[in-house]
């Protein structure tokens, strides 16, 4: 017979290993048996929206569906070139076009190159070092 | 006595400044693959005989800045512009050694090319902050010239006051659309050419007489 997790619901099929260390989505370490015929009831008989907020005493949330994928962050960017991996480069042209100082990202984490001797040409007042990890 | 030497250094200086003028330095600049070689090519070698770089439809295939000197222009009427032309490889924020898998080069080839592409685009704005003094921006005129790269690329060129002449190449093609790229930058003269076929390019040679003599 079929499992189910008493905390959050989600449904196993008959043997599964996935529950032995306890519910792969919650955790719950506690499961029920339930019939073969019952299996995915909750989402079979699904309520639609208008019924939820009416047993909920909720109002309707709309939750909107505009996303700022604006690409121009890369103006506020410290690093010159981002190397994604070896062969694939991200020029700031913003950064570039400014000044020789080469700041290199590696990866797409936290980690910088900073050429100071790229610095040191241009003002040796702006010399500066950072690094991040 | 050294106030003498000194004087006479200032002299010649000055005399020097005077009598040897500056040749303006125009960059072509714009995307990959919009022509920058084969106009520059056609210039040089309308002009001088010459030719500047090797040409292919690989992205990226000049990856570093070439320099022709003392290329004079001239037209009908006696005007004429002595300038050095500046090939640059193509400006572009991204650059994937991927996109040249796809022309049959093997991948440590394409890597070395990706890195040589980056130093170039560093090089070519490196160019453009010290050296150019004005800028022919060339744009492939089957393409949308609404790209982030041409707004920020034409927005720099535009902070540090240099003049420019657009270029809407591949007149040539069947869906060239240059009355776009007209569009796109009304505050800029755009001359729309074929740089492989050499249509209309006497009118790009009369607008450099006029905007960079």
């Amino acid at each position: 017979m079929p499992h189910k997790c008493t905390k959050c619901g989600r449904e196993f099929r008959d043997g599964t290993t996935d529950i032995l260390k306890g519910c792969p989505s919650c955790g719950g370490k506690k499961f029920l048996y339930i019939k073969p015929e019952e299996l995915h009831r909750d989402i079979l008989d699904e309520k639609n929206i208008e019924d939820i907020i009416e047993e909920k005493k909720d109002s309707l949330l709309e939750v909107s569906n505009i996303r700022n994928d604006e690409p121009i962050e890369i103006y506020d960017r410290i690093e010159s070139i981002r190397v994604l991996s070896p062969g694939s480069y991200e020029l700031n042209l913003e950064k570039l076009s400014k000044s020789d100082e080469m700041v290199m990202q590696m990866g797409k984490d936290d980690k910088y190159i900073v050429d100071l001797i790229s610095m040191g040409k241009v003002d040796k007042s702006k010399k500066k070092k950072k690094k991040k990890k | 006595m050294s106030f003498l030497v000194r004087t006479k250094q200032k002299f010649s200086r000055l005399f020097k400044g005077l009598f040897k003028k500056k040749q303006m330095r125009i960059g072509i600049y714009g995307p990959p693959n919009a022509g920058k070689t084969t106009l520059s090519n056609r210039i040089v070698r309308d002009w001088t005989g010459d030719a500047v770089g090797p040409v292919s439809e690989i992205p990226h295939e000049t990856r570093r800045a070439r320099r022709k000197e003392g290329v004079t222009i001239s037209d009908e009427g006696g005007n004429s512009v002595t300038i050095d032309i500046v090939d640059t490889p193509g400006v572009t924020t991204k650059i994937d050694y991927k996109e040249f898998l796809e022309y049959g080069i093997d991948s440590d080839e394409a890597v070395v090319r990706a890195r040589e592409a980056t130093e170039g685009v560093a090089e070519a704005m490196h160019w453009l902050r010290e050296d150019i003094d004005g800028v022919i921006y060339m744009l492939d005129s089957t393409q949308d010239p609404f790209v982030q790269v041409n707004i920020m690329l034409i927005g720099i060129i535009e902070s540090r006051e240099l003049p420019v002449i657009i270029v809407a190449n591949k007149t040539d093609l069947p869906d060239a659309s240059p009355s776009r790229i007209k569009s796109a930058f009304p505050q800029h003269p755009v001359i729309s050419i074929s740089g492989l076929e050499g249509t209309n390019v006497e009118e790009l040679y009369e607008k450099m007489i006029e905007y960079f003599g």
